[in-house]
């Protein structure tokens, strides 16, 4: 699963922070980006499904991508925020600690993120991509909100 | 042409009609004389043909067009409806379905026509096909064609004189379209864009814009300056489907006419010396006169302004409304923190207004059940003659109406239990007289309301059910223990029906029972929020009724708190509550229960069931909130820390990605913008 399929060799992703490192998605993905508000908590859910949120008068679910990802849980800062992203059709809501910036990449420069022995389940990433000094590791929407590899 | 726009419009029609031939071919084998009801088959497949020619799918307009054939010439009484015609028209029907569908689906070509067409053919040609070109009609209509004779200004006339002295043609014409064709328009533009080929049209009676709008009745006139001769512009225009009569009179220049005016009105009725020659076109002149007599539908909608919406709007008009509702309560909360006296008055009138509102916003949304109900008398005698079975559906209450989002659930489970009464239920004639009974089986399909619920009753006059069948059955599918069914009761042995993998019938046959169908029909009933009784005697029949909520939106609830959490719970579902002190809380193998009116009731840990922490020590004295539910066939209590209030909720759904969590049912927001979770109770017992 490739998120760099553009014709041209520039990719604009949103930029975010968990913990220390900086996360990359597609922002074509990207419907908007809330602060945070009230989590309604749903029960007998994973434990990275952090609830329902009300979206202007739609229900929809708010994944923690710390816990997602495997990272280690910390505080919610007030940085912090809710990217409302489209998923198959569906709207769901990804809490990260912070959003930095938008910033434009050329994929020529992404690197597989098999190549890299990270701790991290390569699954949810499509890649790193890579500008001047800075490493993005790029996130996979699809694969994150599906439950069933959970 | 572009039709694509008409598109929705034809698909819609042609259901409509297909429904009625269904409808009607059914009448007509138990009434095969009946004048009325082969009218009708008559006028549905005629409707169905014209406008499947006019969109182009030529596959329906010939086999319907043979179907005409054949249906007049049992009008006409040389052709009696026996067997062999009655089952092909409902194989006709049934490829038109088909055909219908491929548009939609927009393949094509999958479904053949011919076969079915030769086969009607041969039975046309069975008998003697008389061609009968009726004379009287056609004096009839060139009468009318001399009194909307066009009246021309200065400029028109000047225009066909000077064309009649280039010797040219001038025509006027008086294009009869069909009584009730739909889109009048339509024709009329064909009609116009194909006169545009063949000549000049200088005048149209009405306007041109009229025409457009369908704002004329059956007929209109143009005048056309032609070099073509007037049997060919007849043909053309009569070649546009419902297209039924073409005059054409040819112009005089205005000294001619005014010197020689009964001429010219003579010329034209020689003109139209042609007729149709069709059977089919012929007797269609006189049907829609006997129309009106005998189609309800039409006058019923005659007596009221119906409108086509799309259902979509209504849907996004309920989200409105719902919206609405929310903010309503949010108000009320305001005014109610804020003892506003002014505020609470106005609220109240809103509130008011809001529930009218929402009152007829549902019942825009409510569908009787007969649209669900009308495919099943066709279903019933196909399946009980390929099974060798006499079966008589009787229906009632197929106006009673419901949301039209349970309508559209509701069919495949109706069928399941249909299927079920037909394939196991009536017995063979043979068994039935051996039994004492009416060697022809009944079913009733009954609808009704009950309450805020709609009852649908399915029963059967059949072998019924045995109890130690479904014992037996249970056991050898290891779906209950021995130990288990001794313990059940009567009723609780019927409900093993409702289990996955459990099918009475010994062979499995393609009508019923492959052991789902009874599981998948509880699944679905559940879904919808309703309930499933079985009932049955042996020898005497099974009787299965379904209890539907009215509508699936918008439903009272009950809030309740546990810990920092609120949930509501659907009052529907809701038998009392009660307040308990802890010393009531007995307990019977480890299961904490409490004794409600000498019941034993099992008592249910809301928190420890939702996951959250519960406080587990209760002061003696310290008052406990019980709320009692039907969950499933048992009551359960459900403990709660506190009881917020009653309230009206809209349900929305928790999204793609979170569904299938059990105790959930659903999601609402708040007045104050929060989201709480519906507690499916079925699933907490």
């Amino acid at each position: 699963m490739s998120e760099i399929e553009n014709v041209s060799n520039e990719l604009k992703l949103i930029i975010f922070k968990l913990g220390r490192e900086e996360y990359g998605m597609d922002i074509l993905r990207v419907q908007e980006i809330k602060r945070m508000m009230s989590i309604t908590r749903v029960p007998s859910t994973p434990s990275f499904i952090k609830g329902v949120i009300n979206l202007r008068g739609s229900v929809l679910p708010v994944i923690d991508l710390r816990t997602r990802l495997g990272l280690l849980e910390g505080e919610l800062q007030d940085s912090a925020r809710i990217i409302v992203v489209l998923v198959n059709e569906a709207t769901v809501g990804f809490i990260v600690d912070e959003v930095v910036e938008v910033t434009t990449i050329d994929t020529t420069l992404v690197e597989s993120a098999h190549a890299l022995s990270t701790g991290l389940s390569t699954e949810y990433i499509s890649g790193i991509a890579k500008a001047e000094n800075r490493l993005f590791i790029m996130l996979n929407p699809d694969s994150i909100v599906n439950i069933q590899q959970a | 042409m572009d039709v694509n726009q008409y598109l929705g419009l034809f698909l819609e029609e042609a259901r409509e009609h297909l429904q009625t031939l269904n409808r009607c071919v059914l009448d007509l084998e138990h009434d095969p004389g009946n004048l009325q009801i082969l009218d009708e088959i008559f006028r549905s497949a005629h409707t169905i043909k014209g406008m499947s020619a006019t969109m182009g799918y030529a596959a329906i307009a010939e086999l319907t067009h043979e179907m005409e054939n054949v249906l007049d010439l049992l009008r006409k009484g040389t052709l009696k409806a026996h067997a062999g015609i009655i089952d092909t028209l409902f194989q006709c029907v049934d490829r038109l379905e088909q055909l219908v569908e491929e548009v939609v689906s927009g393949q094509s070509g999958g479904v053949e026509v011919a076969a079915l067409s030769a086969k009607l053919a041969a039975l046309a040609k069975g008998e003697e096909v008389p061609v009968v070109v009726s004379e009287t009609v056609v004096p009839a209509v060139a009468e009318d064609a001399v009194k909307t004779d066009i009246a021309l200004n200065e400029t028109e006339e000047q225009l066909v004189n000077s064309a009649i002295a280039q010797g040219m043609q001038v025509f006027q014409l008086i294009i009869g379209i069909r009584e009730g064709t739909l889109l009048k328009s339509v024709r009329a533009y064909m009609a116009m864009k194909a006169l545009d080929e063949l000549g000049d049209v200088i005048k149209t009676d009405p306007l041109v814009e009229d025409l457009e709008k369908d704002n004329f009745g059956q007929e209109f006139s143009v005048v056309l300056v032609t070099e073509i001769a007037a049997d060919k512009v007849r043909e053309t225009i009569l070649s546009i489907a419902e297209i039924e009569t073409v005059i054409a009179i040819p112009c005089a220049s205005t000294e001619a006419r005014v010197n020689r005016p009964q001429i010219a009105e003579k010329a034209g009725v020689a003109a139209i010396a042609e007729t149709i020659s069709e059977p089919a076109r012929e007797a269609m002149k006189e049907a829609p006169k006997e129309a009106k007599a005998v189609d309800p539908a039409a006058a019923k909608a005659k007596g009221r302004a119906l409108l086509r919406v799309d259902a979509e709007k209504l849907d996004s008009l309920l989200n409105l409304v719902g919206e609405l509702v929310i903010n309503k309560t949010r108000l009320q909360q305001i005014g109610l923190s804020n003892q506003l006296t002014e505020l609470s008055e106005a609220i109240e009138q809103m509130d008011r207004v809001t529930t009218d509102l929402q009152g007829v916003v549902m019942k825009l949304r409510m569908v009787p059940v007969g649209q669900v109900f009308n495919r099943f008398p066709r279903m019933v005698r196909d399946l009980s003659h390929s099974l060798g079975k006499e079966i008589n559906l009787i229906i009632q209450g197929e106006e009673t109406e419901l949301d039209r989002t349970v309508i559209d659930e509701i069919g495949d489970p109706l069928v399941h239990l249909l299927r079920n009464s037909i394939d196991h239920g009536i017995e063979k004639p043979a068994d039935r007289t051996a039994a004492g009974k009416n060697p022809v089986g009944e079913i009733r399909l009954i609808a009704r309301h009950e309450g805020n619920h709609v009852l649908l009753l399915v029963s059967d006059d059949g072998k019924g059910l045995k109890a130690e069948a479904i014992k037996q059955k249970a056991l050898e599918k290891g779906l209950v223990s021995k130990a288990e069914l001794d313990a059940m009761d009567p009723s609780d042995i019927m409900r093993l029906i409702f289990m996955s993998g459990f099918s009475t019938a010994e062979t499995v046959t393609d009508v019923s029972g492959r052991g789902v169908g009874m599981d998948v029909v509880r699944t679905k009933i559940e879904a919808l929020g309703g309930t499933l009784e079985l009932d049955s005697t042996p020898g005497q029949g099974t009787r299965v009724r379904i209890r539907l909520p009215l509508t699936l939106a918008i439903i009272q609830a009950l809030l309740i708190q546990v810990q920092a959490e609120t949930y509501a719970i659907p009052l529907g579902s809701i038998d009392s509550t009660i307040n308990i002190v802890p010393a009531d809380i007995r307990t019977i193998q480890q299961q904490e229960v409490i004794l409600l009116r000498g019941q034993i009731i099992p008592l249910v840990r809301l928190g420890r069931r939702l996951g959250i922490e519960q406080s587990n020590d209760f002061g003696e004295e310290q008052e406990l909130y019980v709320v009692i539910v039907q969950s499933g066939d048992n009551k359960i209590g459900l403990l709660v820390d506190s009881l917020v209030g009653q309230q009206e909720i809209v349900i929305k759904s928790l999204g793609t990605i979170l569904t299938g969590i059990k105790q959930i049912a659903g999601a609402t927001i708040l007045g104050d913008g929060q989201v709480v979770l519906i507690l499916d109770v079925n699933a907490l017992g």
